[in-house]
């Protein structure tokens, strides 16, 4: 058991802490005044290009070496991500690259798909971005209830329906869309689609207006018979077979709830600095009933924090952690509300105002208990593991 | 960053798993009413050597520290949590000599207890009304888990005070830990037979007995969800077992995901411990998390059984009082979170990750 993190691990979070603090947060302020993301144009997205960020994992069709791309343990992303969510969550969102789709094209695509599609974003001349379109207005958590379908229509497909929710869909290059081709068989008659932007039939581009993380675009879109060739079905040829030891892996460890575990523990922490801040700032550490709040919610997020590298570590060592990765995503969503909720209490009519950063926490963290799975499902995955809850 | 323990002390908590399953578990009731552990349960503890744990490696014993503790009282306590601590010979009274007055002090402290079996107890100031002369103390404790004890170390401010004679017990019915015993301890201007202080020394030895009861209370709560939850998927009620009606489904997911965020607090509070870092916010928190914890699960362990968790048939009942009772020692959650909160506005600690090396 040994629980400190090392030198290198050290500098990669300062790093983090830096571009956090001089990029992500005046950014996500921007962008919350103005209730609208950061256009494609601005300048933030350029230095993100100028940095080197925006690039694709996917090592090209010929690597020049086998070692190109260093293997990054989980529990290193986790602490990585904690950091850049205290300054500010939905600027992680809104960076430009191939993002959502980027893991199930090097997965399950065509080298002619991943050279098409990833490879623009191999060394991007711009920002380029490239969304993934599952969500639907009447399916969310239950994706098996999708009503876009792809029909066949000779050597291609035609695609009808409507998503929404979708995190960058207006400024993407492409969006990998989820259709049905056989609605009978659920989530097994489901096929992914490249649409490229400015393709014939997809349009009604709509930017959504939030709650909170205002930072990225969540927008709704509409697919009317939209035409695409054979080749722009996911995976083709093999797919069938790749995609079940895609699946099988994903059973097995689960590496994106710890990561939305350890981004709620970062605002959570950033909730607590501010807190802790302000209780100085009033004069206030010196109440009994204040200083207990700020252990509550000191000791819930060394506890998340926790929950999330466990999750990663078992997953860093290919171990089975659907439990732990559901268990640390329910309870850091769950204890970031906590936190900003019992932080606001603490400012008082200060908070009311609205333009403190507690408030805009308390916004921005909500979210964090509905993506990725909300808190009701990881308790049904929980739940399925302890007492075998049918599904 | 390495939540491994590691193959000896997998091997250590299998063997008080093991343990716990065969010996401790189906006779719960039994020492719960006769208020000691067999002399059978006795000789077989002694014979798998876990009784020397923190001993110092100089007096025979197996000189393992806090990780090991807190693994070892998780196992046991999720069979008896009053058995775990009647057949702990030191319990926290040694660790406190150890971490107070020192490896030799400690040495000497075990070699004098010499019947069989020894039994020392710790009682923490916070505890116990104490008062101290030079060379006298006046103990009053309403609540000891211990019908007996050879030796008595107090923890009281920066010092650890050794008492061999001049104490009384008075037995109580106790909330609960029975097997243990349960006494009214009282000491009326009682020889002092030696006293150490040691600012730094009685912190650590503060942090120590806490995790030494936050473990245990671990246990109680794991052995609480555990039966619970399989109870749930026997039981029917509206034609499918109730673990099945989301209602209790999503009790028993809070339920393991409090239990298991509370014990990586022990965990990583008793490696600090044994790391040598600072430990006493940290291990005050963790002490607070299970207290905080325990106050749902238990009650919750209960409801899921329904009328028969309230039945003594059934142990469900007995976790969710020692749970509770456990969570009244060492000051309990006030000045656990007193503690953790103390200078949580001026320091580093919480959220602060140790740096360790440079590889």
């Amino acid at each position: 058991m040994e629980f400190s993190i090392d030198a290198d691990m050290q500098r990669r979070i300062e790093e983090a802490r830096e571009l956090g603090e001089k990029e992500f947060r005046p950014a996500g302020l921007e962008a919350d005044r103005n209730a609208a993301p950061l256009p494609v144009g601005h300048p933030f997205f350029d230095r993100c290009i100028e940095r080197g960020e925006g690039r694709t994992r996917w090592a090209g069709l010929n690597p020049p070496s086998a070692s190109s791309a260093p293997t990054r343990s989980v529990v290193g992303t986790l602490l990585v991500m904690e950091e850049l969510a205290y300054w500010d969550r939905g600027i992680i969102n809104a960076m430009p690259g191939p993002g959502l789709p980027e893991q199930s094209v090097i997965s399950m695509g065509t080298d002619e798909q991943k050279e098409k599609y990833l490879g623009p974003f191999l060394k991007p001349d711009r920002p380029r971005w490239a969304c993934f379109g599952m969500t639907e207005p009447g399916a969310g958590s239950d994706a098996a209830a999708l009503t876009t379908n792809a029909k066949k229509d000779g050597d291609g497909w035609i695609l009808n329906g409507a998503k929404c929710f979708i995190g960058s869909a207006s400024r993407s290059d492409w969006l990998l869309v989820q259709a049905t081709v056989d609605p009978a068989k659920g989530r097994a008659g489901q096929r992914a689609f490249f649409v490229e932007q400015g393709t014939e039939g997809l349009g009604g581009f709509k930017i959504e207006k939030k709650m909170g993380l205002k930072s990225y675009e969540s927008t709704s879109f509409t697919l009317d018979n939209v035409r695409v060739s054979a080749a722009h079905q996911l995976g083709a040829g093999g797919r069938t077979e790749k995609k079940a030891g895609f699946k099988t892996a994903m059973q097995t460890f689960n590496a994106g709830r710890p990561v939305m575990a350890a981004q709620s523990v970062g605002m959570a922490r950033s909730v607590l600095d501010e807190a802790i801040s302000f209780a100085k700032l009033h004069d206030l550490t010196k109440k009994d009933r204040v200083r207990d709040r700020i252990e509550g919610i000191s000791r819930r997020v060394r506890k998340a924090r926790m929950m999330s590298l466990r999750a990663g570590w078992l997953a860093d060592q290919q171990r089975a952690n659907i439990i732990e990765a559901s268990m640390s995503k329910a309870l850091g969503a769950q204890i970031a509300q906590e936190s900003a909720s019992f932080a606001l209490e603490l400012l008082g009519t200060i908070g009311g105002a609205g333009n403190h950063i507690i408030e805009k926490l308390y916004r921005d963290v909500k979210a964090m208990d509905i993506v990725e799975g909300t808190g009701q499902i990881q308790r049904m995955l929980i739940a399925r593991s302890l007492v075998g809850l049918p599904r | 960053m390495n939540f491994e323990l590691g193959d000896d002390l997998e091997l250590v908590v299998e063997t008080a798993r093991k343990l716990a399953e065969s010996e401790l578990t189906p006779r719960l009731r039994e020492s719960e009413a006769t208020r000691a552990v067999s002399e059978e349960l006795l000789s077989s503890w002694e014979e798998i050597g876990l009784a020397d744990l923190e001993v110092p490696e100089a007096a025979g014993g197996a000189g393992l520290g806090a990780v090991a503790r807190v693994l070892v009282n998780e196992e046991l306590a999720a069979g008896d949590a009053g058995a775990a601590l009647a057949l702990d010979p030191y319990g926290p009274a040694l660790t406190t000599i150890l971490e107070v007055a020192g490896q030799e002090a400690a040495s000497k402290f075990v070699a004098s207890l010499s019947t069989r079996p020894a039994r020392a107890l710790l009682i923490m100031s916070e505890d116990a009304q104490v008062d101290l002369a030079s060379d006298r103390i006046s103990i009053d404790a309403p609540w000891v888990t211990a019908d007996r004890a050879d030796a008595i170390v107090v923890l009281h401010g920066d010092e650890a005070i050794l008492l061999r004679e001049g104490f009384t017990f008075e037995h109580v019915r106790g909330a609960g830990l029975r097997a243990a015993g349960a006494s009214r301890l009282t000491a009326s201007s009682a020889p002092i037979a030696a006293r150490w202080s040691n600012p730094e020394g009685a912190s650590r030895a503060k942090s120590r007995a806490r995790l030494y009861y936050a473990s245990l209370l671990i246990g109680v709560m794991r052995a609480a969800c555990e039966f619970s939850a399989a109870y749930s998927q026997e039981r029917e009620a509206f034609g499918k077992p109730i673990g099945h009606h989301q209602a209790l489904a999503f009790l028993i997911a809070e339920m393991r995901i409090a239990v298991d965020a509370a014990r990586l607090l022990v965990h990583e509070a008793a490696w600090r411990v044994d790391a040598g870092l600072p430990s006493a916010a940290p291990a005050s928190s963790a002490w607070a998390e299970c207290i905080d914890v325990s106050r749902t699960v238990g009650p919750n362990a209960v409801q899921i059984l329904g009328g028969h968790g309230f039945m003594a048939d059934y142990p469900v009942e007995k976790f969710m009082r020692e749970a509770r009772a456990l969570g009244l020692l060492c000051g309990g959650f006030d000045a656990a979170i007193e503690e953790a909160g103390r200078d949580l506005v001026d320091s580093a600690f919480p959220l602060s990750l140790t740096t360790h090396g440079a590889n």
